[in-house]
């Protein structure tokens, strides 16, 4: 990497050469070692998207083309009007280095960040999701100290927040092994007004800057441009770059906000994260088009003689910069003193469109506002993989073992099985909102206090289907997402990203990026889902065993439920009612649990996505909805149908009788039938006495239903019509095996 | 009469909403959220001590809290015969304020556990459950690191009538199935000699309501209104 020197001082900075010839041009003078660190950190990839943004550019403006949305990419969270006065706001954000490394506190200082992603919205955060990914747990210690520490860190600071954590998913690949993926999402719930009082920019000059929470210490620093680096061995050494968490504190900075906001006062508002004052500084007066003089020595610091570059680049946790109105400063200061949060006016806001930071009579930095915050972006190059066609191109093996065994395994595999043991360490119920416990439904399910309104949300990928095909894989885990949140009776309102892939310096790494966003892209457009935020992270490659992840482009849905009434949850709720299957079953195994399980193979052709069936699939389910028919509905996901019917069953006790005679095709293998992934589908429970007008409305929306059994008291499920003869599996057995495994794995 | 409540936020209380939320719309009883400084037991007939993490329970649970000049006023509320209510971490700071008998230790599993649980009424004389039936079994939901109930005095505690609850299975049975957190002959809830004051792990605000109940139950609204009418009697 370059060096750059300042009077004797060098510093080595992650600028390209082109980077630092263009920051010498513009500001004509030797930049000081301090605004180098500045700009080293501003346009790292991780605060400058530098090589993701002409990409995103490609997804539709969420703002312009949806009237529901209120803040959509480019600010700290999207949110969106969801009537009677009320907004929501979320977003997602990896923090896979820091967890790679210390998983505790990387995976408690994600969840602080996401935290104050949200607060700086002028909402309250009432919601943790946490898709995980880690390396197989059977035989390898270090994933099962990374899931064990991951779990732990997000645990401790959400529980003691009191936010609920009441979603998540959890994905094991070898891939994940030393690289894990640890992606944290937070909703906000507050009034329109509120929202409105806490832009992220400091538009008026004259106003106060103040900063509240945590003192500004030395951990943390360069702890940027570590995130936008491949792991290396040398990563170990890298250990005081991870940031320590405080919930406590945390705590007590959502409530001095929120009780700050409500003064009136607050004109503008920033959280403290990646690229520390530096970053939060230069957004707030170069979006606002001001400028603002900062006095270095009234920022308290954990320790004495830190200087300019450790201050303006530190990272420390669980800090909030105010953009506080003159009149109303001593007001604002009253609540933070009740609270006790530690906090000083460091300067104030003036028109002259320049960053100015004194450090006694020297000014150490004196940057053009905009110069931080616009930086360059750079074209990469993409390529696909030469190893696709052979992996496309490999066929299901014919099953050596029965088909009831095969289930078995599936449900005891630990990408499908139990994950209790995750959520029970994580208070989901503190708010009074969880309607829908963990477990219970396909997404969780917060109520509005006040209003007859419910809020579901999911997180999910699937990243064997994305390693084969990036565009429809990407296309995957939307319809899954949403589908988890229409099967809780809600309709998808709003997406978030988080695209977790390796070194966009290298080809077939973009290459999974750009087909991935085309992906979302496409489907967004059609289904009519805005795009209200993401959050890229790359470089997600270890380099000692040379290895990149596979795609993982995480999705959150949002979505509203109109009335209690409304809600549907995924267990089977009575004998004698029957089973259908909605959507089409395809020959569609690449990339599947299935394969992956029994045959140690990840190839195959993945599930292809068409927009149209989907779309008529949902509206079909709408309709039925409207007329009361659907007792118990849950998404086809991985390992397929049999699969989403035995955890159907589990909650209640009940079982199924199947009979495909009538409905598999003819060229399909059964193994090939019952453990398709493709995507799109769901499985209902109905009223017999409804059959008629769901074959009615199907017909009408030419969507494929098919009746494919009935559910009985008998705790087992018989499927009857199969090539080879019929099956028995009992569901007792089945579920031992479904929720022993992960204990089984961490506890002994 | 009014009946005026004070639920009291500790820096790092978290369940100090929910429960201001169940008392003031649920149950219909007038009750103040009072930060922990500015407490005055003679303006309140009760106060409910919430869930959370005071000050962070970085030290221990409960024991910063135990402290605070909020716990004195609240002591001249318990000599005074007023109830008082802890709930989690209300529960482990009235411990460790020795208005509770006993502590709270970390849970054998050394886990944090969320989840619903039965627990078992063993006294209806008490200032918060005077309207339950003994023996009866509740249903409520837990959400706790460090609830492990252990007290040297068992017996004593037994003589005096001052365990309150025990988890259960579904049919009141004591087992060791039923204990979340290895607790002390699965003790979930004591009171004092007085029976004034309570102090539970489990969360009442949070099973006061039919549709946070993944069964239908109410059962925490009980406490709220043996509160109610114990106020009422202690007046009249």
């Amino acid at each position: 990497m370059p060096r750059v020197e300042n009077k004797g001082d060098e510093l080595t900075v992650d600028l390209t050469e082109k980077e630092i010839k263009q920051i010498q041009d513009l500001l004509k003078r030797p930049p000081s070692l301090t605004e180098w660190g500045m700009f080293d950190v501003m346009h790292s990839e991780h605060c400058s998207y530098k090589s993701s943004r002409p990409k995103l550019k490609t997804f539709e403006n969420a703002e312009e083309n949806y009237d529901y949305v209120l803040a959509g990419p480019g600010e700290d969270a999207g949110v969106i009007d969801i009537g009677d006065g009320y907004c929501l706001a979320f977003r997602i954000e990896s923090h896979n280095h820091p967890s790679a490394i210390e998983p505790y506190h990387g995976a408690a200082t994600g969840i602080g960040g996401i935290i104050r992603d949200i607060l700086c919205m002028g909402v309250r955060p009432i919601a943790l999701l946490d898709p995980l990914r880690f390396g197989p747990l059977k035989n390898n210690p270090h994933s099962q100290w990374l899931f064990k520490y991951v779990v732990k860190g997000i645990a401790d600071y959400g529980n003691c927040t009191g936010i609920p954590t009441i979603g998540g998913e959890v994905e094991f690949d070898k891939s994940f092994e030393n690289n894990c993926l640890v992606n944290v999402a937070c909703i906000g719930l507050g009034t329109i007004e509120d929202f409105k009082h806490a832009p992220s920019r400091a538009y008026n000059p004259g106003d106060y800057i103040v900063l509240m929470g945590g003192s500004t210490g030395r951990d943390g620093i360069h702890g940027v441009t570590f995130a936008s680096r491949t792991l290396t061995e040398m990563s170990e050494a890298d250990r005081p770059a991870v940031q320590i968490g405080d919930p406590f504190t945390k705590k007590m900075i959502i409530e001095a906000t929120i009780e700050a906001i409500k003064t009136g006062y607050v004109r503008g508002l920033k959280d403290l994260g990646g690229g520390g004052l530096s970053c939060a500084l230069s957004e707030l007066t170069g979006d606002g088009g001001t400028g603002a003089l900062v006095d270095m020595s009234k920022i308290f610091t954990r320790e004495p003689g830190m200087n300019s570059f450790e201050i303006m680049l530190s990272e420390s946790q669980e800090r909030m910069a105010f953009i506080v109105k003159p009149e109303g400063l001593e007001t604002v200061l009253e609540v933070f003193r009740k609270y006790e949060t530690p906090h000083a006016v460091i300067g104030r806001t003036d028109d002259s469109k320049v960053l100015k930071i004194r450090d006694g009579e020297k000014l150490v930095v004196n940057l053009p506002a905009t110069a931080l915050s616009d930086a360059p972006t750079i074209i990469r190059e993409e390529k696909r993989p030469d190893y696709l066609d052979n992996l496309l191109n490999q066929n299901t093996p014919e099953p050596s073992l029965e088909l009831e065994d095969i289930i078995n395994q599936l449900l005891a595999s630990e990408n499908i099985c139990s994950k209790e043991w995750v959520y029970r360490q994580y208070d989901h119920e503190v708010g009074v909102r969880s309607v829908v416990k963990c477990g219970e439904g396909d997404s969780g399910l917060l109520r509005i206090i006040g209003t007859n309104k419910f809020i579901a949300a999911s997180v999910g990928c699937n990243s064997k289907h994305c390693y084969l095909d990036p565009y429809e894989g990407a296309k995957s885990a939307l319809v899954e997402v949403c589908g988890n949140v229409i099967a809780s009776g809600a309709k998808p309102m709003a997406m978030v990203n988080c695209c977790n892939f390796g070194n966009p310096e290298k080809p077939v790494s973009y290459w999974y990026f750009s087909k991935a966003v085309d992906g979302m892209n496409d489907f967004c457009r059609t289904l009519r889902i805005p795009i209200v935020g993401g959050n890229v992270s790359l470089y997600n490659e270890d380099e000692v065993s040379n290895t990149a992840i596979k795609p993982a482009p995480v999705i959150m849905i949002v979505g509203i439920v109109e009335g209690q009434e409304n809600i549907i949850t995924l267990p089977f709720k009575q004998d004698g009612n029957y089973i259908l299957l909605v959507g089409e079953t395809k020959k569609e195994l690449g990339g599947s649990e299935y394969h992956s399980v029994v045959y140690g193979l990840e190839g195959g052709v993945p599930p292809k996505i068409e927009e149209e069936e989907i779309k008529a699939t949902w509206e079909l389910l709408e309709q039925l909805y409207i007329s009361k028919i659907v007792k118990a509905n849950h998404d086809v996901n991985r390992g397929g149908f049999m699969v989403t019917i035995s955890e159907m069953c589990f909650k209640n006790n009940l079982g199924a009788v199947l009979d495909l005679s009538e409905i598999k095709p003819k060229d399909i293998r059964d193994d090939q039938f019952l453990f398709s992934e493709s995507g799109g589908r769901f499985i209902l429970e109905i009223d017999p006495d409804d059959y008629v007008e769901v074959e009615r409305l199907a017909t009408i929306k030419k969507v494929y239903v098919q009746k494919i059994g009935v559910l009985s008291s008998n705790p087992q499920i018989i499927v009857k019509g199969l090539k080879t003869k019929d099956i028995t599996i009992n569901l007792n057995k089945l579920k031992k095996s479904y929720q022993s495994t992960i204990p089984k794995l961490m506890e002994t | 009469m009014t009946i005026k409540i004070a639920c009291i936020q500790f820096p790092g209380s978290n369940c100090d909403l929910d429960t201001m939320h169940v008392l003031n719309n649920v149950i219909g009883i007038e009750t103040h959220l009072i930060w922990h400084n500015q407490f005055k037991e003679s303006e309140f007939d009760g106060c409910v001590l919430p869930g959370g993490f005071s000050f962070g329970d970085y030290l221990r649970s409960g024991i910063i809290a135990a402290h605070s000049p909020a716990i004195e006023e609240a002591r001249v509320m318990l000599k005074d015969g007023r109830p008082i209510i802890g709930i989690c971490n209300g529960f482990q700071i009235l411990t460790e304020a020795q208005f509770l008998p006993g502590a709270l230790l970390g849970n054998d599993s050394l886990k944090f556990v969320c989840k619903w649980v039965n627990i078992k009424v063993e006294n209806t004389n008490t200032a918060f459950t005077n309207k339950m039936i003994t023996s009866s079994v509740l249903k409520i939901p837990i959400a706790h690191g460090e609830g492990r109930y252990f007290s040297e005095n068992l017996k004593e505690l037994e003589d005096n009538d001052q365990v309150v609850f025990r988890y259960s299975n579904e049919s009141g049975e004591i087992t060791n199935e039923s204990n979340p957190n290895g607790s002390l002959d699965n003790i979930a809830g004591v009171c004092n000699l007085e029976q004034n004051c309570v102090g539970l792990m489990p969360h009442p605000e949070r099973a006061s309501e039919s549709i946070l109940s993944p069964t239908g139950t109410t059962h925490g609204r009980l406490f709220f209104e043996s509160m109610i009418e114990f106020i009422k009697r202690r007046v009249s």
